[in-house]
């Protein structure tokens, strides 16, 4: 997302703490969509994950002068995750899921029922995509959330750690069980894995 | 080893200590099994990162550097100010219609005889109240208006003028304070006179002109909810 080299960020991060806030709005802008798209694929409708995202942004304006240790893009992206997770619970729209599943090493690999087209073909297909978000939409929230700040937003397995405030073993198992489970609804319509 | 099947995510994604990294790809290049699963693994990150990008409707960074303090206050004043319009737009059509109901029967009747004043008072402007009652001693007087509003009113000279200068605000004034004066002269009450009066109406007070109060009106609303609208993205 950031094209701009390291150090004006950090530029940017330096005066926004000063109490720039053109500087902020600079930053803001720069991680606008991703969070907007983080947003929509945990809270489900577009209505509510423009409010989560203003609202993250404004809060972390408001609370610049605490932003340590993570990367600047991570400290958003904790606020925005934080909100959106509280924005679902307060609405109970969707059907209550354990937040923690039972630990479970050996999650079941659904085999095939048929010979269908390869998974690793499929990227560009409505279809299955429309079906990969249909299965984030069925998981848990963190496992969700997880899987999103991985594969969707190439956080380390340590940044994601931090933003969802659980330790890295969780996380490890939260995005397996997130991949497992899209895999799992790809092989229930017929798509076999690629030959490996 | 037994199938690392709960690594194998870790693992694609290097996540995993040396050993256990190490570990892993070994079984992962002896196992079909795995070496499938782990191909699977790699196909649904694939998808999930294709995922289309969704955009927002409408901006979410705040717009923290151009809210100044008193914009709040502002759209306030200008939210009162545009209703103030409103009601006096209301207001002074309601006089101005008045004043020419009560004196439109009275205007047809003197409209004849005094065209050619009428004419004169038009191109007058705010100063036409004046030569109104000139057209007292008559409709003869009516091709020098200003020399009997002299003889008449020598103490008000820019009055007398004001029929040839440009108008101003000053002799808009005078203007009417003379013709007030002069409410009881005998001719006032004529009707020619009214009839005079009524027509010059509202070129007498720019302040009755209904449409200054409703433009106002609207500008002022108009100003109104652009303020709201910045304040409202601002939070």
């Amino acid at each position: 997302m950031s094209a701009a080299p390291e150090s004006d960020i950090e530029l940017l991060i330096e005066r926004a703490r000063g109490g720039d806030t053109r500087a902020f709005e600079d930053l803001a802008r720069r991680e606008e969509r991703a969070l907007y798209r983080h947003a929509l694929r945990i809270v489900g409708t577009t209505a509510d994950a423009e409010d989560v995202v203003q609202d993250a942004l404004f809060s972390a304006w408001r609370s610049i002068a605490s932003f340590q240790g993570l990367s600047f893009r991570a400290w958003l992206f904790r606020i925005a995750t934080n909100r959106a997770l509280d924005q679902l619970r307060s609405r109970k729209r969707r059907p209550e899921l354990p937040l923690e599943p039972p630990e479970d090493d050996d999650v079941t690999w659904a085999e095939p029922a048929a010979p269908g087209p390869d998974l690793s073909q499929l990227a560009g297909d409505r279809e299955a995509l429309a079906l990969v978000e249909a299965a984030l939409g069925s998981l848990p929230a963190e496992q969700r959330t997880a899987l999103l700040l991985r594969d969707v937003e190439g956080f380390p397995y340590e940044e994601i750690a931090v933003i969802t405030s659980v330790e890295i073993g969780t996380v490890k198992s939260r995005i397996h069980r997130g991949r497992l489970a899209v895999r799992n609804a790809l092989i229930a319509r017929g798509w076999r894995g690629p030959e490996g | 080893m037994q199938h690392p099947h709960a690594e194998l995510s870790a693992y694609i994604d290097g996540a995993l200590a040396t050993a256990a990294q190490a570990a892993v790809e070994r079984h992962v290049a002896a196992c079909a099994l795995c070496r499938a699963h782990v191909a699977e693994l790699r196909a649904t990150v694939a998808l999930v990162h294709a995922l289309p990008d969704p955009v927002p409707s409408r901006r979410l960074v705040p717009r923290l550097a151009t809210v100044p303090a008193w914009l709040a206050p502002l759209r306030t004043v200008m939210t009162l100010a545009s209703g103030t319009a409103v009601f006096l737009f209301i207001a002074s059509s309601l006089v101005s219609n008045i004043t020419f109901l009560a004196s439109s029967g009275a205007a047809t009747s003197a409209r004849e005889a005094s065209r050619d004043t009428t004419t004169a008072f038009r191109v007058d402007g705010p100063a036409a109240a004046q030569p109104a009652s000139t057209s007292a001693s008559g409709p003869t007087s009516a091709p020098s208006p200003n020399a009997p509003a002299l003889a008449r009113n020598p103490t008000a000279p820019p009055v007398a003028q004001a029929g040839d200068a440009a108008p101003t605000p000053d002799a808009a004034k005078v203007s009417e304070r003379s013709v007030v004066g002069r409410s009881d002269a005998p001719g006032v009450a004529a009707p020619q006179d009214r009839g005079q009066f009524a027509a010059s109406e509202p070129q007498r007070s720019p302040l009755l002109n209904p449409l200054l109060w409703l433009s106002l009106a609207f500008l002022c609303g108009a100003i109104a909810i652009a303020l709201q609208r910045r304040l409202r993205r601002s939070v």
